[in-house]
């Protein structure tokens, strides 16, 4: 094999490790509505400001939806620490909804929201 | 999250990561670098090896600790071998021990080597008498070079005036019962030379050949058949 092959593949071996590791950004906004995530969060935090309960819980589910496309797309280039808060976070929010509990549930979802702008970072 | 997965990914590009950075240091052979060295290949293999299984962080700062490290032992390598005065700095000098058949005491406190470091290491070099040394360097990579004197100097045949043959390396001509025709080519020589050749040390097949080599400046053979019984 021709050096400047050789050359060429390993540069390419290099930039491809470097682009998947700091993909996480890219990787994680939206593709489309049901993948929303930033979205998800802003709606039901109209739901629980105006105490909408019954839709909190829909977006809720929604929101769990969208976080659960996402993180197969970014587990390669984020910490694991900060998936499984967001997980916690979420499981969290939906005990703080169904006992209607708006004070710690906006406190939960601003914690997920700042997870979310630490991912791969 | 499928860390099984994420593993795998992340082993990938630690592996070749570390492939490609260890080709760019170079070849050293783990029995001639300095401690320095060592410890570092050390510190650059445990980077590796956080950027494989440490899920906790992401891969890409152990990534930039790994390239950082690399770089850095590339640079002072780079600077060692343009700059003799540099590299006395970065890798060290050799220390004499001994000289003259005298034992240096003072170097060895400031090294802090003891005199059972230094038979240990005339052992191992086959001295067994400190009177046969003459001169004793512990070399940068911790190695001791020793120069006997010259009565307990081994006999060359320069010092019996005889001229000895000048012997290569003998060219594998058959492995696991298979001929290497390119090695064949190299000595001109063909398949037909080769089989009267075996069949004189009595081979009437190739693949009664386990391995088969031949040096060109003497023409000797050396033989090893399979049918031949490993004794323990």
């Amino acid at each position: 094999m021709k050096k400047v092959t050789v050359y060429i593949i390993t540069a390419l071996t290099i930039t491809m490790f470097i682009l998947l590791m700091n993909a996480g950004n890219y990787l994680k906004s939206p593709r489309g509505q049901d993948d929303n995530f930033p979205l998800h969060i802003k709606l039901l935090t109209e739901n629980i400001k105006n105490e909408q309960w019954q839709k909190a819980g829909e977006n809720l589910e929604k929101l769990a939806l969208a976080w659960k496309k996402i993180v197969p797309r970014i587990q390669y280039s984020v910490e694991k620490d900060e998936i499984n808060a967001i997980n916690v976070n979420l499981a969290r929010l939906k005990s703080y909804i169904t006992t209607r509990d708006k004070s710690n549930a906006l406190a939960e979802l601003n914690e997920a929201f700042e997870h979310w702008n630490d991912l791969n970072r | 999250m499928n860390e099984a997965a994420v593993v795998l990914v992340r082993s990938i590009i630690g592996f070749f990561t570390l492939l490609i950075f260890a080709r760019l240091l170079g070849k050293q052979q783990i029995s001639q670098l300095t401690f320095f060295e060592y410890v570092l290949g050390i510190t650059i293999g445990s980077i590796a090896a956080s950027l494989s299984v440490d899920l906790t962080s992401r891969a890409w700062p152990h990534w930039v600790g790994l390239f950082t490290w690399t770089a850095i032992v590339f640079t002072l390598q780079w600077i060692s071998v343009r700059s003799p005065c540099a590299a006395k700095y970065l890798v060290g000098e050799p220390t004499i021990i001994i000289m003259n058949g005298q034992i240096m005491e003072n170097n060895m406190r400031k090294i802090r080597y003891t005199t059972s470091d230094l038979l240990e290491q005339l052992r191992d070099k086959g001295v067994f008498d400190l009177n046969q040394v003459a001169y004793a360097v512990l070399e940068t990579d911790g190695q001791l070079s020793v120069l006997l004197k010259p009565e307990f100097q081994p006999v060359t045949p320069q010092d019996l005036n005889i001229t000895p043959q000048n012997v290569g390396p003998g060219v594998e001509l058959v492995s696991n019962g298979i001929v290497i025709e390119e090695n064949l080519k190299k000595i001109n020589q063909d398949r037909l030379w080769l089989e009267s050749q075996l069949k004189e040390h009595g081979i009437e097949n190739f693949s009664e050949v386990f391995l088969a080599t031949y040096i060109p400046e003497t023409g000797e053979f050396y033989i090893d058949k399979y049918n031949e019984r490993d004794s323990v």
